[in-house]
C-alpha cells in the first residue's frame, strides 16, 4: 500500500532515508519545473531543485504538517528562487546568454508547439516579458500556470493572503498582456 | 463602461475558477452580452495557452537516479557553521532590508547622540561629524548647543571630496 505524503514525512523524522528519498522522487520533476519557470536557465535550476530538497531534508524534524508537503516544499523552492533571481539581476550578462541558451535549444526541440514563425516571435516576447516581471510577480504566474494551484496554496507559499495573490496575479497578466498585445 | 472594467478585472479569477458563485454568475452573463469583454476574456485565454506553453516545453526530464545522487551528496557533506551563518545572513540581509536598515541605523545614530547616549571627548558645547555615510561624498554633521537646548543635524554633500586622494584628508573637513 502507498503511503501518503504525511506517513513518509513521519517516517523521515524517525530517521528514515528511504522515505525522504520517495519524497524527493515524487516531487523533484514539479519543483524543478517552477523553479526553471522561474529562473530560465536550466542549470541553475537543477542546482537550486537540489538544495531544495537538501533544505527540506535539514528542516524535516521542524515541519509539523500544518500545511501539506508540497506547498511547505514549493515554499522553500520558490524562496531559493527568488534569491538566485536576485543575484541573476546582479549578473545581467550571464543571464543574458543563458537566455539565448534557452531560445536556441528550444528551437531544437522537435515537439515545440511554437512551430511558425509569429509563434516563435510569441514566445520569445512572451519569455522577455515573464523576465521583465518582479520576482512576486512571476511567481505567482508560475505557480498558476505550470502547476495550475488554487489561489490559497499559493497564498500559502509566498506567506501571503488569497487578496493579494488575487492582485499579483491580476496585475502581472495586464504586464504581460500590454507587452504581447501585437500578438493577441 | 464602469462594468466593464470591473469585469475584465475579474475575468483572470473567473478563467482560474476563484470567484464566489455569485460572481462567476455576474461575470458570466455580463461576457454573454457584451463583446468587447469577451473579446478581453479570448484575449486572456489565448495568453495563458502561450505562457502555458512557453513555460512548459522547455522543461526536460529529470532523470531520478542522478538528481538524487546530487541531493545525497548534499546531505552527505558535513556544512562548516560559517557556511550556516552564511546562508541566514543572506538571507537577513536581503537588497531592500539593508536599504531600510542603513538609514535607520544612522538616524538611531543621531538619535543616541542628540541625546548624550554616546560619550564625547571635549566639552558639552560640542560639534559632532559622522563624515561619509555613502559613497557619494554626503556626510552627516552634528552641532550641539547645550545651553539653548538646540541640536541641528546637517546633511551635506561635500563637492571637492570627488576629486580628493586619500592622501589629502584635511580637505574633507565640513566647513560651516
Amino acid at each position: 500500500m502507498e503511503l501518503n505524503d504525511w506517513e513518509l514525512v513521519q517516517k523521515c523524522q524517525a530517521g528514515e532515508m528511504s522515505a525522504f528519498q520517495e519524497l524527493v522522487s515524487r516531487y523533484h520533476q514539479k519543483v524543478y519545473m517552477v523553479i526553471l519557470g522561474l529562473l530560465r536557465n536550466r542549470e541553475d535550476a537543477l542546482e537550486v531543485a537540489q538544495e531544495t530538497f537538501f533544505r527540506a531534508y535539514r528542516k524535516i524534524k521542524s515541519f509539523q504538517g500544518g500545511s501539506s508537503f508540497y506547498t511547505w516544499i514549493y515554499r522553500i523552492a520558490v524562496n531559493l528562487s527568488i534569491d538566485a533571481q536576485r543575484r541573476q539581476k546582479r549578473n545581467p550578462l550571464d543571464f543574458r546568454e543563458s537566455m539565448d541558451g534557452l531560445l536556441e535549444t528550444q528551437n531544437e526541440v522537435a515537439r515545440d508547439p511554437f512551430s511558425d514563425v509569429h509563434d516563435r516571435e510569441l514566445r520569445e516576447t512572451l519569455l522577455k516579458a515573464i523576465n521583465d516581471l518582479t520576482p512576486e510577480h512571476k511567481a505567482v504566474i508560475v505557480l498558476r500556470t505550470i502547476e495550475g494551484l488554487s489561489y490559497k496554496d499559493i497564498g500559502e507559499i509566498l506567506g501571503c493572503s488569497e487578496g493579494t495573490v488575487m492582485s499579483r496575479l491580476h496585475y502581472a497578466r495586464k504586464k504581460l498582456h500590454d507587452k504581447l498585445s501585437a500578438f493577441l | 463602461m464602469r462594468d466593464c472594467e470591473n469585469i475584465r478585472e475579474s475575468i483572470g479569477s473567473w478563467l482560474d475558477g476563484e470567484l464566489s458563485a455569485a460572481e462567476s454568475e455576474s461575470v458570466r452573463s455580463h461576457l454573454a452580452s457584451c463583446t468587447d469583454c469577451g473579446e478581453a476574456q479570448r484575449r486572456l485565454e489565448r495568453m495563458h495557452l502561450a505562457l502555458k506553453a512557453a513555460l512548459t516545453s522547455q522543461a526536460p526530464q529529470i532523470e531520478f537516479t542522478s538528481f538524487w545522487r546530487g541531493v545525497e551528496r548534499r546531505i552527505n557533506e558535513k556544512r562548516t557553521w560559517y557556511e550556516d551563518l552564511l546562508d541566514g545572513s543572506r538571507r537577513l540581509f536581503t537588497a531592500p532590508r539593508v536599504a531600510w536598515m542603513v538609514p535607520a541605523v544612522i538616524g538611531l545614530l543621531l538619535v543616541l547622540i542628540s541625546m548624550d547616549f554616546v560619550p564625547f571627548r571635549g566639552s558639552r558645547n560640542s560639534f559632532a561629524s559622522v563624515e561619509s555615510i555613502d559613497a557619494y561624498g554626503r556626510s552627516v554633521a552634528l552641532l550641539r548647543q547645550p545651553e539653548t537646548r538646540t541640536t541641528v543635524i546637517w546633511l551635506y554633500q561635500d563637492q571637492e571630496g570627488e576629486n580628493e586622494t586619500a592622501e589629502d584628508p584635511a580637505k574633507s573637513a565640513p566647513t560651516f
